[in-house]
């Protein structure tokens, strides 16, 4: 076997909560806690969830924007959880993120030609002359006329942004991308050309993504294999396909029937979930879910349930937290 | 006959001022909503979808929002021109609005239960304990756990759903014939989304009112409305039943927008079609039909006259030259 490209073991991140007028520590934000998955060379992993499952976290944490508080991050086999910020330099040309919002995320101060050409620059890659041919190439390898250079940000609509974003990513050939929430920002038109583009990079460069959304039919589109997150834990894990015709995890069949589908003719009668996403600063007794679902047990309000293989395709296992076999 | 619809809009014109000139919002729309119905808006940012709605609650931001032409009837009655008297009658009281952000709608220094109350206060004259009295009532109707402890609760204290939860309770305090809701679930989760949508439907039906309801997804039109009206740069390209939208899409923007939505059937990491450039700026229309410069059937027709909304059907209205020859080719490709 192979290693794989990204693999983290039992990843935690904590918070400290606090409060009061001396801000003393009340409390723990466990946003992810005890998380195992794996990246391949090459192939998009999706990571899903609804808002405040820690599915951010997770992916600040993975290119260390963020400590982890336990566990392994093993980048090509070399545990990164530990590196300082001048050990994990090199690893920035092979680990890169895109974020949700890039009116945010780029400086509005700086043409799209010196932002695209910062990280080069950063990482003394090249002469002035074939930085700017790189530039150029990025751009175009983006959908962007070579004309954008000299232009300012906020003279971009949202699409061509998040374009930018995308060139600055892949401009010192990472080999894993990160993406949070790539497209939820975007108009529905604009949505498909930047997935397009994604799946392009992929086949072109030979990407591998963490792609981080919360629209499950999205992430279902770009993705080998799905996690369903949840109050910090996987719920499920398996390939795309088993994930999405055979659910096994309550949750996942909730966040499934939740989808809303573009054609009436199949309006169907469904079980719509009840109750909020619960705190992860007080998560619930045994299995975090325990208090939304449809099927619970005195068991599953004690005793939480670890991450079990119940089937196998191949080398991919369909995992599954849950005590039953739904 | 305005007086058999709950909701007539006609011709309406919504100009807003900014800083390079005058830009028309919404460019002579026509709407049409009956009681027990629920009528979807779809669009994109820009579109003009909320500005009618701010248009028809005479909310527009002043002085740079402006009515320029058009008429709006809520039960017969004209809007557009009405004074204030009349319009602080019917707004709260005969049509309620939910917004996306229920934390910034809600008073965040006030009491659940007095923001429910007041509008009972003020429309339905009753005195601040029959008011709470009926806020608890209201709060129970929308799926509020322990109302009583709510009413005495800060906004901040409940989340994303229960807020918004209570935006409903609220616009349905004074049993409102039209309720306008704005992108009511987009700032939800998935779950909650479902939750709120099932809410709104079901006191629909036990109501009877009807339901404006404005969004950019077209999964939730689908499950949801009754009719829909797409509307792109601040004009009506399509409107139709659900059914017959769904099933048979004319304009090229409605069959362009459903197919570049991954669905759950669509082959997993295959490209997308897409509509090609972006959704272009109220102040930079091109000329024409305002999709001609996205549109896959474009020709010189579309670039110098504006299609006007014709009959593709019972119910189903297309702006466009080209929707006949369209629909043609598809049944021979």
């Amino acid at each position: 076997m192979s290693t794989p490209l990204l693999e983290l073991r039992d990843l935690a991140t904590h918070f400290p909560v606090r409060g009061g007028v001396l801000l003393r520590a009340r409390g723990t934000n466990r946003a992810v806690d005890g998380v195992s998955l794996a990246v391949e060379r090459g192939e998009t992993l999706g990571l899903v969830g609804e808002s405040g499952c820690g599915k951010s976290t997770l992916g600040k944490t993975v290119v260390r924007l963020l400590n982890p508080t336990r566990g392994a991050i093993l980048f090509e086999g070399e545990d990164i959880a530990g590196h300082s910020r001048r050990q994990l330099k090199p690893l920035r040309r092979e680990l890169q993120m895109v974020f949700q919002d890039p009116a945010e995320s780029l400086n509005s101060r700086h043409t799209v030609g010196n932002l695209i050409e910062e990280p080069l620059l950063i990482h003394r890659i090249g002469t002035a002359d074939e930085r700017r041919r790189r530039v150029d190439e990025l751009l175009d390898l983006v959908g962007l006329p070579a004309t954008a250079a000299d232009r300012f940000p906020f003279e971009f609509s949202g699409g061509q942004r998040q374009r930018i974003s995308i060139a600055r990513a892949v401009a010192l050939g990472p080999k894993l991308l990160v993406c949070d929430e790539p497209v939820s920002a975007l108009d529905v038109s604009i949505q498909s050309q930047i997935l397009n583009l994604f799946l392009d990079l992929q086949t072109e460069l030979g990407l591998a993504y963490l792609f981080i959304a919360h629209d499950l039919a999205v992430v279902r589109h770009v993705s080998d294999r799905i996690a369903v997150m949840y109050l910090g834990r996987i719920m499920e894990y398996a390939d795309a396909d088993g994930l999405m015709s055979r659910p096994r995890h309550p949750y996942t069949q909730a966040l499934i029937a939740a989808i809303p589908v573009p054609d009436p003719s199949r309006k169907r009668a469904r079980t719509v979930l009840g109750g909020d996403v619960p705190s992860p600063i007080d998560p619930p007794s045994g299995c975090p879910f325990h208090t939304r679902c449809p099927h619970v047990e005195d068991r599953c309000r004690s005793e939480r349930p670890e991450l079990r293989e119940v089937t196998r395709n191949g080398s991919i296992a369909h995992q599954v937290a849950c005590h039953f076999d739904f | 006959m305005t007086s058999q619809h709950l909701l007539q809009v006609r011709g309406l014109v919504t100009t807003f001022a900014t800083e390079s000139g005058e830009v028309r919002a919404v460019d002579r729309v026509d709407l049409t909503l009956d009681r027990g119905r629920t009528l979807g808006i779809v669009g994109e940012s820009g579109c003009g979808k909320s500005v009618t709605a701010l248009s028809i609650m005479r909310l527009l931001p002043q002085p740079m929002g402006q009515i320029k032409a058009g008429t709006i009837h809520v039960e017969g009655r004209e809007l557009v021109g009405a004074d204030r008297e009349t319009l602080h009658r019917i707004r709260g009281n005969r049509i309620g609005m939910i917004f996306q952000e229920p934390m910034t709608a809600l008073n965040p220094v006030h009491r659940i239960g007095r923001q429910i109350a007041e509008s009972l206060i003020l429309h339905k004259g009753l005195d601040r304990r029959e008011a709470l009295v009926k806020a608890v009532a209201l709060l129970e109707r929308v799926g509020i756990p322990a109302p009583e402890v709510r009413l005495s609760e800060y906004p901040h204290q409940l989340s994303g759903g229960m807020r918004q939860r209570v935006m409903i309770a609220i616009a349905l305090a004074c049993d409102p014939a039209l309720l306008i809701a704005d992108e009511p679930t987009t700032a939800l989760d998935v779950t909650v989304q479902a939750q709120i949508l099932e809410l709104i439907a079901t006191l629909r039906a036990e109501s009877g009112m009807g339901v404006m309801l404005i969004t950019h997804d077209l999964g939730v039109i689908a499950e949801h409305c009754d009719d829909v009206v797409v509307m792109y740069a601040g004009r009506v390209a399509e409107q139709a039943s659900a059914q017959a939208l769904f099933a048979s899409p004319k304009h090229p923007y409605t069959r362009g927008l459903l197919a570049s939505i991954p669905h759950l059937e669509t082959p997993r990491k295959s490209r997308l079609p897409t509509i090609k450039g972006m959704v272009p700026t109220l102040a930079d229309l091109p000329d024409g039909c305002r999709f001609n410069n996205r549109c896959p059937h474009a020709d010189d027709r579309c670039r110098q006259q504006q299609p006007a909304l014709t009959s593709a059907g019972a119910g189903h209205q297309v702006a466009c030259h080209h929707w006949q020859r369209i629909a043609s080719l598809e049944v021979t490709a």
